[in-house]
């Protein structure tokens, strides 16, 4: 759970200060990370056996991650100070990690535990990372980075459908409470990693 | 905020008021939390009550179950809760989803009830409700999570509480939006895939039940009530004035008077389960709290008898000459 003051503190630091390169790179480089994951996987999946009607839902999360990951990169007003990514790089490590045990060898097309896994943590990034409730109330509605994190929050709404017919209906073995305890333990990772950025953003 | 286990679950929880008082467990609609109870523990603990509100599974800071929750097992964690706080016996008065919960469990939890309290509610989906259902699901996965918000609010409220409340929506939209999971309440939703009605079970129903309607609730209206009414045999139907769905927030210290009122009865004694139909005073501080409902209660307007005096006056007609 994320505690509801970390957001209050964030936009009051955004309201105060505008979205500035440093503002605007922190949340880059947190949505990147998590997105760049969640892509690193639908594009190992996507040519999995007999995903059939799957394979269309997988190949179109991929291309959104893209989509999103693109959008937010070329909008953003990059910071030139290499200390926001050193520390950004120190708030998602978590994530980078799961990531990274998801695709050990021999990666998820392969490993029924860890396609879950990775559904499973793409679906916790999906539904907890979420910033419009930090976007101020005086932010200029047509400011491009503010469009387009609205623009990914509402997409990642529409990814969550995929995320959460592909935890409900795939077809595995691993039995309901273990898969109901080990969505909760991913939403409790991506809930810490979000807890700590949102404090980050707060600090300026 | 205190949490038991439930399975490998977690339930937030608050109980306040003094241990040994009976105590009133209050059960959320579909998109509030535990919080919203914190006015009725402030009317209610000082009256010699202890009060008991939670975040459902999906809602607030309990878990949030992604894959499968069933309606029934709302009612199953609510007895763990109960068994897990030492309470034998409660109150338990509820709003809309969480008055499904509340008939669930007066069906197959009863002996732990001494009343039972439901608030624009239903106890099966009438093809209004199971269209208004579909719909409210096709927004949330369709548009999202701020779109069912911004749906809510009129559904809910009247149009006076959107007037007063207008500069403060965006804000409490965000503190929805924060609260919530979109996935979580969508999950909740589905669970009414496999609903079967409860009408069929209804006369399990013993205890002192009072079915609370709002006047202007068009999101579950008479027709849901009156089905609960005409079965529960040990029940009242009461109609709060000028109401609309979310009464419990719009309007709590009227809300709170009846509950009050209510629950004096019971403990009282005096409680008569007659499936009558009463109308709810809109002043807390009136001696006199419910008030005898004339006529037909399940229709919007109430038909004279035509008679000459009370037929409406008509435009003059233009004078015309006589014709020989």
């Amino acid at each position: 759970m994320i505690d509801p003051a970390l957001y209050d503190l964030a936009r009051d630091r955004i309201a105060a200060n505008g979205f500035t390169p440093e503002i605007q790179t922190k949340i880059t480089l947190l949505l990147c990370t998590a997105k760049n994951g969640n892509l690193m996987f639908h594009s190992s999946v996507q040519w999995m056996q007999n995903l059939n009607v799957v394979q269309q839902f997988i190949l179109s999360q991929y291309s959104r991650e893209l989509e999103a990951v693109t959008l937010l990169s070329r909008t953003t007003q990059w910071s030139k100070d290499p200390a926001l990514a050193l520390e950004g790089s120190r708030i998602v490590a978590p994530l980078m990690m799961a990531w990274g045990q998801i695709m050990l060898p021999p990666g998820p097309m392969l490993n029924p535990q860890a396609t879950y896994r990775g559904i499973s943590l793409g679906h916790a990034q999906l539904a907890r990372i979420r910033l419009t409730p930090v976007i101020p109330d005086n932010a200029d509605p047509l400011n491009p980075f503010v469009v387009a994190l609205q623009r990914i929050e509402q997409e990642n709404g529409r990814m969550l459908q995929t995320q959460i017919r592909l935890l409900k209906n795939i077809g595995t073995e691993i039995p309901i409470e273990e898969r109901e305890a080990l969505v909760e333990q991913d939403q409790e990772l991506v809930d810490s990693v979000f807890s700590q950025f949102l404090s980050w953003l707060a600090a300026g | 905020m205190p949490i038991v286990q439930y399975g490998h679950h977690q339930v937030h929880y608050e109980l306040t008021g003094d241990p040994g008082q009976p105590v009133i467990t209050f059960l959320n609609g579909l998109t509030q939390n535990a919080n919203l109870w914190k006015s009725y523990a402030e009317y209610f603990v000082p009256r010699g009550y202890r009060v008991l509100a939670y975040d459902m599974l999906g809602q607030g800071r309990s878990s949030k179950p992604v894959i499968d929750i069933k309606l029934a097992m709302h009612a199953d964690m609510l007895d763990s809760l109960l068994e897990q706080l030492g309470i034998e016996k409660t109150h338990l008065a509820s709003i809309s989803f969480g008055g499904i919960i509340a008939l669930d469990f007066a069906i197959r939890y009863g002996h732990r009830l001494h009343s039972l309290t439901a608030m624009s509610t239903f106890a099966e989906l009438t093809p209004q409700l199971d269209l208004l259902g579909a719909v409210m699901l096709q927004g949330l996965a369709d548009a999202g999570l701020p779109y069912l918000q911004s749906m809510l609010y009129p559904m809910n409220m009247s149009s006076a509480w959107i007037a007063a409340n207008r500069e403060r929506i965006p804000a409490m939209k965000r503190a929805g939006y924060i609260g919530n999971d979109g996935y979580a309440m969508q999950n909740l939703m589905e669970s009414f895939v496999e609903f079967q009605p409860l009408t069929p079970e209804l006369h399990k129903i013993k205890v002192p039940t009072l079915i609370m309607n709002g006047e202007f609730d068009f999101f579950t209206p008479r027709e849901c009530h009156e089905v609960i009414r005409s079965k529960v045999k040990n029940s009242r139907l009461l109609i709060m004035q000028h109401a609309y769905h979310a009464f419990t927030l719009e309007m709590p210290a009227v809300t709170m008077r009846q509950l009050e009122v209510f629950l004096d009865q019971v403990t009282a004694g005096t409680w008569q389960g007659d499936q009558s139909v009463w109308i709810a005073s809109d002043d807390p501080t009136a001696e006199t709290q419910w008030l005898p409902c004339a006529g037909d209660w399940m229709r919007a307007v109430h038909i004279g008898t035509a008679t000459p005096a009370s037929t409406p006056a008509r435009r003059k007609s233009p004078t015309r000459k006589k014709t020989t």
